[in-house]
């Protein structure tokens, strides 16, 4: 059963993505429908996964590949991928949802669907694969999906790079690092003879003199996906040119697996001394990052490149929350992965009713929406208090802990620091709700309601953002037992 | 059943034999294209079933400890040839490159006239390439890559009513001659120093004159392999050729001599770590100059001549650290690429030539619309792109993770600039190849006719198979691999 329904996660979408290109003619109206219920099934076959793993089971598949080279195939799935699966078929069946609403249904929209569901197997792929090669296979085919939707799908805003330019500068960027992270594999690889994972659980063998190499491919390379400055050069454009269900895909689950990849390579096969050397600098980093993505979301006129420019801001957060190397910290960078996959999706979505519901997107010519679209108001509300860290919402309790984790390694000075510049992330989203909710309605501005299919997907995340807040308890669990299992055992 | 020397000559012998035959076939019975297709696929068939019987009996031959069957000619000439394992290797991709090209051509070249020289040189240009990698002595190897050479040289300027066809040609004749004359000044000076044609030789101390033999030689296949600089016939051989005649060459016949080039140097006894360096050396202007220029090319073959160029680079500097490092999977891992290569750059070039046969595309942007006329090119197209870019699943990849998990095992500084050259360039290298993928999607400009066509069975069966075979060496590169460690390529 375990394993049937780690397979379904990955086959169900792919059958379903199967189908709907080569039913397109006749599957045109009932696309969406076919990819939110394979969605669904993921996101059902992630919680059956949940029951097994709390049973102690771990589902495993191992299938030999080059026997000559021993590579070997598999999946599984620890308390270290579960939090990120479940993250991202959530946000897959939302983003699907969303797309009811969002995407305009014509003769092309069966492989829109298709392709969506592409880019949920990359990641859920990439969280399941317990060996090299499959690892990186999804972590490529998540990049080829998610620029062929940019490249096809995407609205480019006039003036701005086109989407050819946009859809090749996001391949190019993250595939240097995909290959930083490629030579971080291989090195293992060669170390230890195989390139399971299973394997380097078991001990991975690797000379002392290889390991701050390996660390510093893979935190590169892991960077360029999480986007944090100055690795992050890809996301705004990527980000605004992609159609909104992609962008919420993008930002709320594919820039987690860049934190996914930190936790899974450097930090479970790497002790905390071995690290040592390495908290420093990240905690800068994300610092710088955390800050100058909310001096840019300041500094933007485009309503999605605000968001796009929290983006940076917020993985900034978790990259300083990792670079703590404590438990408190590092549990409080994945709860804030996903966290703020629920807020920044939230965010997304409002844009998306916003733009879907005005036709502008720019906030200069925005504002008062506040009368005129009172559930998208109370929603965006929701949202933007989040990410400002205002208690009882859900980031502030993983912003606690990051914190929390930034005085406990003794590096008073950037935590402070760090603490201080989320007054940044308070003033930039404050001021983009301001500017679009409150004040006078400009001239000519008509706003009609967003369709249901826009609406309950926002509301629903809407509501999770609070319940989470006020109660964190499970996820808290399950993040618990994955820090036990990182840095060579957590005191 | 044949055995032994007898099944050495055996494809070369049904390869030239076809040859003659085909061309009787055409002058006396019937001219006609489709007739001269089959008949060159059943021969490159038959040539096909002799080589897999001949690799079987030489893996026997190693399992058993013996020496590789053998064929000698007259005697104390020393001429020979030997069914080597990497030999094999690049001789079978060759043939079974050929059989795919003959079918191709059925309905490619359909439109042509003169066929009936057509497939006797595609014939001989196979032949020469088999009789040059099986060669034992510098005076068979020179001879056959000259009949490769000048075959080529012919059919790369076959639509002759074009000028720009009959100016590469011509190109491609006078470089081609100045590295096969060099050759065989080459072997010249060795055999005046040695006595000896052998291209194992055993010079304890060579003199002067063996030495420059030897260093004209390997100059004289370096040119031959595109080496940069001397690659410069190279784009305007291939992007003016027919794709057919592209595919071949590309493929697989700069790579064959290639594996020459890596046999004399190896044989004359060069010791390994040197010439290993020297590849490594060498290999990074290929890479460079290959995909810089690639990036800028609006014509499709020319920029997939210069992915060649520079492909042959990373070939290079893996094959270069196996030698200079002593990691024989290296080399296995290069001849892997270059198998890889085999399949998926015929692939791209055959995809063009059926949007060049129905629509006229000679230039990147003109490929705009192919997914809307041609469904079936647009997808296998775009599989050889991919692949070439290194995208898993496919073929590429596979060669990615062979080469670079191979060269990552030789810890040295110069092994991790290469490697940051090659990484750099696989990235540049996506910049061209993207966009060309993004364009086989692109609705046309409007006003532009878009009828579909069905692609035909001749043309849709050869690329099917590349296609599949650049797919199934990116999901289960296990069995090839296999196959050329059990040839032992890496031993030569």
């Amino acid at each position: 059963m375990t394993t049937v329904a780690m397979l379904a996660i990955l086959v169900v979408p792919a059958a379903m993505a199967a189908v709907l290109v080569v039913f397109r003619v006749r599957l045109r109206r009932a696309a969406g429908w076919c990819a939110g219920a394979a969605s669904l099934l993921t996101v059902v076959a992630s919680f059956v996964l949940l029951g097994d793993l709390n049973l102690g089971h771990e589902p495993v598949l191992v299938a030999s590949w080059v026997p000559s080279e021993s590579i070997v195939l598999g999946l599984h799935l620890d308390w270290i991928s579960f939090p990120f699966l479940l993250t991202e078929t959530i946000v897959t069946l939302v983003a699907i949802v969303y797309a009811w609403g969002y995407h305009h249904t014509d003769e092309r929209s069966p492989l829109f669907y298709a392709l969506l569901l592409v880019f949920g197997i990359g990641m859920s792929g990439t969280t399941l694969a317990d060996d090299m090669v499959l690892f990186y296979t999804f972590w490529e085919l998540m990049l080829v999906a998610s620029a062929v939707l940019i490249l096809v799908w995407g609205d480019a805003p006039p003036g701005g790079p086109s989407r050819r330019a946009v859809t090749l500068k996001y391949f190019i960027i993250t595939h240097l690092g995909s290959l930083m992270v490629l030579i971080g594999l291989l090195t293992i690889y060669n170390a230890v003879g195989t390139d399971t994972f299973s394997a380097l659980r078991a001990g991975h063998g690797l000379p002392f003199e290889l390991i701050p190499m390996v660390t510093v491919f893979f935190l590169i390379g892991f960077s360029v996906k999480m986007a944090v400055f100055p690795l992050h050069i890809w996301l705004p454009d990527a980000h605004t040119v992609a159609p909104m269900p992609v962008t919420i895909m993008l930002a709320a689950a594919m820039l987690s697996m860049g934190t996914y990849g930190i936790l899974r390579f450097p930090f479970s096969l790497f002790t905390r001394e071995q690290l040592g050397g390495f908290a420093v600098p990240l905690m800068i980093v994300g610092i710088v990052s955390e800050i100058y993505g909310a001096l840019m979301a300041l500094a933007e006129e485009d309503t999605k490149r605000v968001v796009a420019y929290s983006s940076v801001s917020q993985m900034g957060y978790i990259l300083f929350g990792l670079g703590t190397l404590t438990q408190a910290g590092i549990a409080g960078a994945t709860l804030q992965v996903i966290y703020h996959a629920i807020v920044k999706a939230l965010l997304f979505m409002v844009v998306g009713l916003v733009v879907h519901g005005t036709g502008r997107r720019r906030l200069g010519e925005l504002g008062g929406l506040g009368k005129l679209m009172p559930v998208t108001a109370v929603c965006g509300a929701i949202g933007t208090l989040a990410i400002a860290g205002t208690p009882p919402l859900c980031l502030f309790d993983s912003e606690w802990m990051i914190f929390t984790g930034g005085f406990a390694s003794g590096h008073t000075v950037l935590a402070a620091v760090a603490v201080l510049g989320s007054l940044l992330t308070v003033a930039y989203a404050l001021w983009f709700y301001g500017r679009i909710f409150f004040g006078q309605v400009p001239e000519g501005l008509h706003a009609h309601r967003g369709p249901w299919a826009l609406l309950t997907p926002t509301v629903l995340l809407a509501t999770l953002a609070v319940v989470e807040g006020i109660f964190p308890a499970p996820v808290f669990v399950w993040v618990s037992k994955q820090v036990a299992l990182l840095l060579g055992g957590m005191p | 059943m044949i055995t032994g020397p007898d099944l050495v000559i055996a494809p070369l012998a049904i390869l030239l034999g076809g040859a003659f035959a085909i061309y009787l076939v055409g002058r006396l019975v019937t001219a006609r294209n489709e007739v001269l297709a089959v008949l060159t696929s059943v021969v490159f068939a038959l040539a096909l079933a002799a080589l897999m019987t001949l690799t079987r009996q030489a893996l026997a031959a190693r399992a058993g400890g013996l020496p590789e069957p053998a064929w000698t000619g007259s005697e104390g000439a020393g001429a020979g040839l030997q069914a080597r394992g990497g030999g094999l290797s690049i001789a079978t991709i060759a043939v079974a490159l050929g059989l795919c090209v003959s079918i191709y051509c059925g309905r490619y070249l359909a439109l042509d006239r003169r066929q009936k020289v057509t497939y006797p040189l595609l014939l001989l240009l196979v032949a020469g390439l088999v009789g040059m990698v099986m060669a034992t002595d510098l005076f068979s190897l020179y001879l056959f890559c000259e009949l490769m050479s000048v075959t080529a040289y012919v059919l790369v300027a076959f639509r002759r009513h074009t000028d720009t066809a009959v100016e590469a040609g011509f190109k491609y004749l006078i470089l081609g001659s100045a590295g096969t004359l060099t050759m065989l000044m080459g072997t010249a000076l060795i055999y005046r120093e040695t006595g000896s044609l052998a291209i194992e030789q055993t010079i304890s101390a060579p003199g002067p004159w063996a030495r420059i033999g030897l260093a004209a030689l390997l100059a004289g296949l370096g040119v031959k392999s595109a080496f940069v600089p001397a690659h410069t016939w190279l784009p305007d051989a291939y992007g003016r050729a027919p794709s057919s005649v592209s595919a071949m060459l590309s493929g697989i016949a700069i790579e064959s001599t290639f594996y020459a080039w890596l046999r004399v140097g190896l044989g004359a006894g060069f010791p390994a770590a040197q010439l290993g360096m020297l590849l490594m050396v060498v290999s990074v202007p290929n890479m460079v100059v290959g995909n810089g220029l690639a990036l800028v090319q609006r014509h499709t073959k020319r920029m997939l001549a210069y992915s060649t160029i520079a492909h042959m680079g990373y070939t290079m500097f893996t094959v270069g650290v196996g030698l200079r490092f002593g990691i024989p999977d290296a080399v296995t891992a290069g001849f892997f690429l270059i198998a890889a290569h085999a399949a998926m750059k015929p692939l791209a070039f055959l995809c063009k030539g059926v949007c060049h046969l129905h629509y006229g595309a000679t230039l990147t942007g003109e490929l705009r619309g192919t997914w809307q006329r041609t469904p079936l090119v647009a997808v296998l197209f775009t599989v050889a792109l991919v692949s070439l870019a290194g995208i898993p699943p496919l073929a590429g990849f596979a060669g990615k993770w062979f080469i670079l998990g191979q060269i990552l095992r030789a810890r040295h500084w110069m092994v991790y600039a290469g490697l940051a050259i090659l990484l750099a360039n696989t990235v540049l290298s996506l910049a061209y190849y993207l966009p060309v993928v993004a364009l086989l999607y692109t609705a046309p400009p409007p006003g532009t006719e878009l009828d579909q066509r069905r692609t035909s069975g001749w043309m849709a069966v050869p690329l099917g198979a590349l296609g599949i075979i650049a797919l199934g060496m990116g999901l289960w590169p296990g069995p090839w691999m296999q196959w050329l460690a059990a040839l032992g390529v890496a031993g030569g």
